[in-house]
C-alpha cells in the first residue's frame, strides 16, 4: 500500500510541471495583455493612456520580456519563494487576494457539501426502499427539476421574488452594515441568516443528481442474491440494508468525492456572481476577463493541484474502503 | 449652501475601479466650467497666459493650497515632475504625445521653466494653441503629470534617496528594481483605487482610507483647495463609499432597492421605465441629462478587405442612399422614449423612395427573387452587423436598422459578440459594420475613423509606415480634425463645425440621433445635483464636491 502511495505521488510532480505551463500558455493565448485590457477599460470610461503610461506598466509588470521569461520568473518564484506574484488589477499580492476570499468559500462549500450529501443519500435510501410509491415519484420529480433548473437562474428567480415582495435586494453573505465590518459574533449571527440560499441554490443541482445515483446504485444493489439470503437468514431489515447494500451503493459516490475538493477552493462561480457573493469564484472569472495572469494562473494552478491531490486522495480511501481494490492494488505490484 | 456629513455611496462592477468615484475626484490644473470647453478657467493654477504665437503658456497656481498631509504645493513640484520623472530615461521612456509640440508623436518634447515658488511656463517649439484644453479636461486630465508630490516621491528616487534606502523599500514593496518602484509610489490619477493611494498625497477632494476586495472608502481630504461662495471649505459630504459588485444586473437591482446616492456610469436607458416604477420605493430621482457621446452610431468599415464590400461602399451614394433610408423618429420614439435629437452630423431626411432611386441608379438595381439587391459580383449583397452590446440600447436600435435597410432591398443582419472579442475584431479591421458611438464633446475631436476605415486610420497615426493610404477627401477631414486640437478655443469650435458638414456631406458614418440624454440616478435626499437637461450628465458627476445631504 505503501509503495502504492509512493508510487502515485511520484507521477504528480511531472504532471504539475506540464499543467503550469498549459495554464501560462492558456493565459497568454487570448491577443492582447493586461495593459491592453486596462487601457480599453479607461478608454471606455472617456480617458486616454499616453503611451509613456503604457510603457511604464509593461516594465512594470515585466510584460515586455518573452513568454519562457515570463513563466521562468513566475514559477521560479512560486518553487523557491512561495511567492505566486502580485495582482495586476488589485496592484496586492496574488496570495492575500485569495486567501482573503478563502475561508468564507470553503464554509459555504462545506456546508453545501454536508447539505448535498445528507440530503441525498437519506432521499436516495428512501427512495430506492420505497421504489414507485408516492414519495418516490414526488422526489424523482424534485431532483428532475433540481437537475435541470440551472442554480444561477433559480438564484435570479428567488432574488426576484425577495425584491418585489419585500423591497430588499437579497445578495452577497451580510448585511450591508457587517460587509467591511471585522470579524465579530453579531457578523456570524448575520452571515448565517444570509448563507441558506446560496448553500440551497448552489447544492441543488448536486443533491438532486446524486439523489438519483443513489438510488440507482442501491436498486442494483437490493437486488443482488446476498441480499435474498440475508433476508432469508432473517437479518433485521434496518441492519440489512446499512450492513451491505449501502455501504457498496455509497462507494461510487466516494471515488468522485476527490473531485470536490478543487470546487471547495474555487467555488460555484455562476451563482456566486449573481449572488454577489465575497467568494473565490468571481475573483477567478474577472481575473480571466482583465488577463491577469498572475492571479489567474495562481489560481488555476492551485485548484488543479488540488485536483489531482484529490483524486489521489480519492484513490487511497477507496483502496482503504474497499479491500477489493485494496488487495488487487498491492497484488498487482 | 450645503450642510456637512454623510456618505455617498456608488455601486461599481469593475475590480478595483469605479468610475463615478473617479470623475468625483479627479483634478485637473485648469477647468473648462460644464466641460464644455467654450471657456477655460482656473483650478489649481488660478492664472495663465498664452504668447502671441501660441507657443508659451505661463501659469501661477494658487498659493498656499496645500497636499491632502498638509505639504505646501509649489513649482518644486512642477521641477520634479518635469526634470526628475519626465526628463528621466530610467523612469520616462519618452514623454507623452499630448506634451509634444503639435499633439503629435514626432513633436519635440515641452519645456518647462521655473520662475518663482508659483509660476511656471511651459513651452514649445511649435504653436499648440488646444494646449490649454487638452491640459484642461482632454482624456480626463489631471495635474499628476505637471505637478508631483515632491517631498513624498523623492523617498523613492535614486538622485534624492540613499541606495540603503531605496533597496530596503523595493524590498518592502517585493519589486524588481526602482523604476518599477516608483512606478508603483507615483500614483497617477487612474490608479487612485490602488493600495499605494491610500499614502500617496494628493489634491482630490477625497482620499482613499480603505480598500479590499468588496470596495473603496474615501474621505474628505482635510486641506482640499476649493470653497463654496460662503468661505466654507469643501466637499460637504464626508466619505464615499463605493461597493464592489461583479454582476451589472444585480448593480441594477440595488439600484431600484435604492442602495445608492449617486449613479452614473450604470443606469440604463432600456430599464427607463423600472426605474421611473421604483422611484417612490427606492427613494431616488432619475434625472434625465445629456450623455457625452452621440449615443449610437453605425459604422460600415470602407477598408474591409474584400472587394466587391469596397466597391460598393465606398460610393459615397451608396451611404446617401442608406441615410435616407433610416426613420429616425422612429428610433427617437421607439428605442430613446423621445429623449434624443435629429442630428446635425448627418442630414436627417426620411425618403424610402428617394433611397430606392439612389440604389437602383448605382448598379444595385438586380434583385433576387426574395427582393434583396444583387452586388456587382450577382451575390446578395449583404451588410453583416456584429456588436459587442456596450450600450443596452444597441440591440433595439439595430434591430430597427435592420428592417430600414431591408426595406430598400439590402440584405441586413445583426450578430451579438462578446465585448473584447468585439474589440480584437476591431482592431484587426475583421468587422464589416458594427454599432458604437463616438463623442459629442468637440475638443476630443470625435469622427470614428478607427471604425469606418481602420486602415486608413492606421496609416495617419503611423505616417504613412503601416495601414493603406485614404483618399484625398479623406485626407482634408482628418487634416481639419488635426487642427482642432492645435487652435485656441474659438477657432477650434469653428474647425469642429467644419469637421461634422465634411461628414454630413460625404456620410463617412451615419449619427442616427444625437443629444441623446440618459438616466442619471441620485438618492433624493443629495443636494446640488444638477438635473438640467442641459447638463452633461459626466459634468454633474464632476461636480461632486459640492454634492450635500439635506438631512
Amino acid at each position: 500500500m505503501l509503495s502504492y502511495i509512493g508510487r502515485r505521488v511520484a507521477q504528480i510532480i511531472p504532471l504539475l510541471v506540464g499543467l503550469s505551463l498549459i495554464i501560462f500558455i492558456v493565459i497568454q493565448l487570448p491577443p492582447g495583455d493586461y495593459v491592453t485590457m486596462y487601457i480599453q477599460r479607461l478608454e471606455a470610461a472617456g480617458g486616454k493612456v499616453s503611451e509613456y503610461e503604457i510603457a511604464n506598466l509593461r516594465r512594470l509588470y515585466n510584460l515586455d520580456r518573452p513568454f519562457y521569461q515570463q513563466y521562468f520568473i513566475w514559477i521560479r518564484n512560486i518553487v523557491l519563494k512561495g511567492d505566486f506574484g502580485r495582482s495586476l488589477q488589485w496592484e496586492r499580492p496574488v496570495s492575500e487576494l485569495i486567501g482573503e476570499r478563502l475561508l468564507l468559500t470553503m464554509v459555504v462549500s462545506i456546508c453545501t457539501l454536508i447539505f448535498t450529501y445528507t440530503v441525498s443519500i437519506i432521499i436516495g435510501i428512501y427512495s430506492a426502499t420505497h421504489q414507485y410509491t408516492a414519495g418516490d415519484y414526488f422526489f424523482s420529480f424534485l431532483a428532475f427539476i433540481g437537475i435541470s433548473v440551472p442554480g444561477f437562474l433559480l438564484a435570479l428567480v428567488i432574488m426576484y421574488l425577495v425584491f418585489v415582495n419585500t423591497g430588499v435586494a437579497v445578495t452577497g453573505l451580510f448585511s450591508e452594515q457587517f460587509v467591511r465590518a471585522p470579524w465579530s459574533w453579531p457578523k456570524v449571527v448575520d452571515g448565517l441568516k444570509h448563507i441558506w440560499l446560496p448553500i440551497v441554490v448552489i447544492g441543488l443541482s448536486g443533491t438532486a443528481s446524486l439523489t438519483r445515483t443513489m438510488r440507482g446504485l442501491l436498486l442494483d444493489e437490493l437486488q443482488q442474491a446476498y441480499v435474498i439470503t440475508a433476508r432469508a437468514k432473517g437479518v433485521a431489515e434496518t441492519k440489512l440494508l446499512f450492513k451491505y447494500p449501502v455501504r457498496l451503493a455509497i462507494n461510487p459516490m466516494i471515488s468522485t468525492l476527490g473531485w470536490l475538493l478543487p470546487t471547495i477552493v474555487s467555488g460555484e462561480s455562476l451563482v456566486a456572481i449573481v449572488l454577489n457573493m465575497p467568494t473565490t469564484g468571481p475573483l477567478l472569472l474577472q481575473s480571466l476577463l482583465a488577463q491577469d495572469m498572475f492571479l489567474a494562473g495562481g489560481f488555476l494552478l492551485m485548484t488543479s493541484t488540488l485536483t489531482v491531490i484529490g483524486t489521489l486522495l480519492s484513490d487511497i480511501l477507496l483502496a482503504w474502503l474497499d479491500p477489493r481494490i485494496r488487495f488487487g492494488g498491492v497484488s498487482e505490484h | 449652501m450645503g450642510r456637512y456629513g454623510g456618505t455617498i455611496r456608488t455601486l461599481t462592477s469593475s475590480a478595483n475601479w469605479d468610475t463615478d468615484i473617479f470623475v468625483m475626484c479627479n483634478e485637473p490644473l485648469i477647468n473648462t466650467p460644464g466641460i464644455l470647453g467654450e471657456e477655460i478657467t482656473g483650478n489649481i493654477c488660478d492664472a495663465f497666459q498664452v504668447n502671441a504665437e501660441q507657443t508659451e503658456f505661463t501659469f501661477h497656481m494658487r498659493e498656499g493650497i496645500k497636499w491632502s498631509d498638509g505639504t505646501p504645493v509649489t513649482t518644486e513640484d512642477v521641477r520634479f515632475a518635469y526634470e526628475d520623472v519626465m526628463m528621466n530615461t530610467d523612469l520616462t521612456a519618452r514623454p507623452p504625445t499630448w506634451l509634444r509640440s503639435g499633439n503629435k508623436g514626432t513633436g519635440t518634447p515641452y519645456v518647462v521653466k521655473v520662475k518663482d515658488d508659483y509660476t511656471f511656463t511651459i513651452s514649445f517649439d511649435k504653436p499648440y494653441g488646444g494646449f490649454l484644453l487638452v491640459l484642461g479636461i482632454s482624456g480626463w486630465r489631471s495635474y499628476i503629470e505637471v505637478l508631483k508630490p515632491a517631498h513624498y516621491l523623492k523617498k523613492f528616487h535614486t538622485k534624492y534617496a540613499s541606495k540603503a534606502e531605496i533597496d530596503a523599500a523595493i524590498k518592502e514593496a517585493n519589486v524588481e528594481g526602482w523604476p518599477q518602484l516608483f512606478a508603483l509610489k507615483d500614483v497617477t490619477n487612474w490608479e487612485m483605487t490602488y493600495p499605494p493611494a491610500l499614502t500617496f498625497p494628493s489634491l482630490y477632494p477625497w482620499i482613499l482610507k480603505e480598500t479590499s476586495q468588496q470596495g473603496q472608502i474615501y474621505e474628505r481630504n482635510p486641506y482640499y483647495f476649493k470653497v463654496d461662495p460662503a468661505g466654507n471649505q469643501l466637499p460637504y459630504v464626508d466619505y464615499l463609499d463605493s461597493a464592489y459588485v461583479a454582476d451589472t444586473e444585480v448593480i441594477q437591482m440595488k439600484i431600484l432597492a435604492g442602495e445608492t446616492d449617486f449613479s452614473r456610469s450604470h443606469p440604463k436607458f432600456v430599464k427607463l421605465p423600472l426605474y421611473k416604477e421604483n422611484e417612490e420605493k427606492g427613494g431616488f430621482t432619475t434625472a434625465m441629462v445629456q450623455f457625452h457621446a452621440t449615443s449610437i452610431d453605425l459604422f460600415l468599415n470602407l477598408t474591409h478587405v474584400d472587394p466587391v464590400w469596397r466597391q460598393v461602399v465606398r460610393n459615397p451614394d451608396f451611404r446617401r442612399a442608406l441615410n435616407l433610408a433610416l426613420d429616425r423618429e422612429e428610433i427617437i420614439d421607439a428605442v430613446l422614449y423621445g429623449y434624443a435629437s435629429l442630428p446635425d452630423f448627418n442630414p436627417a431626411e426620411y425618403n424610402v423612395e428617394k433611397a430606392n432611386q439612389l440604389l437602383d441608379s448605382i448598379g444595385l438595381n438586380k434583385k433576387n427573387a426574395d427582393g434583396y439587391r444583387l452586388g456587382p459580383d450577382g451575390q446578395v449583397f449583404e451588410i453583416p452587423f456584429e456588436t459587442g452590446v456596450q450600450r443596452t440600447d444597441m440591440i433595439p436600435t439595430l434591430e430597427l436598422v435592420v428592417q430600414f435597410w431591408e426595406k430598400v432591398g439590402i440584405r441586413t443582419t445583426m450578430k451579438t459578440i462578446d465585448g473584447a472579442l468585439w474589440t480584437q475584431r476591431s482592431a484587426a479591421n475583421e468587422l464589416k459594420a458594427t454599432i458604437y458611438w463616438v463623442e459629442a464633446l468637440w475638443y476630443n475631436s470625435p469622427v470614428g475613423i478607427n471604425l469606418w476605415a481602420p486602415l486608413w486610420d492606421q496609416w495617419w497615426n503611423t505616417g504613412g509606415a503601416e495601414g493603406e493610404e485614404p483618399p484625398q477627401d479623406v485626407k482634408d477631414l482628418l487634416d481639419v480634425r488635426a487642427t482642432i486640437t492645435t487652435l485656441p478655443p474659438a477657432e477650434g469650435i469653428k474647425a469642429y463645425a467644419e469637421m461634422k458638414k465634411l461628414v454630413a456631406d460625404q456620410i463617412y458614418f451615419f449619427v442616427p440621433v444625437e443629444k441623446v440624454l440618459q438616466p442619471l440616478i441620485f438618492s433624493k435626499r443629495l443636494g446640488n445635483v444638477s438635473d438640467s437637461p442641459d447638463a452633461i450628465a459626466i459634468g454633474v458627476n464632476f461636480s461632486a464636491e459640492q454634492f450635500y445631504f439635506k438631512s
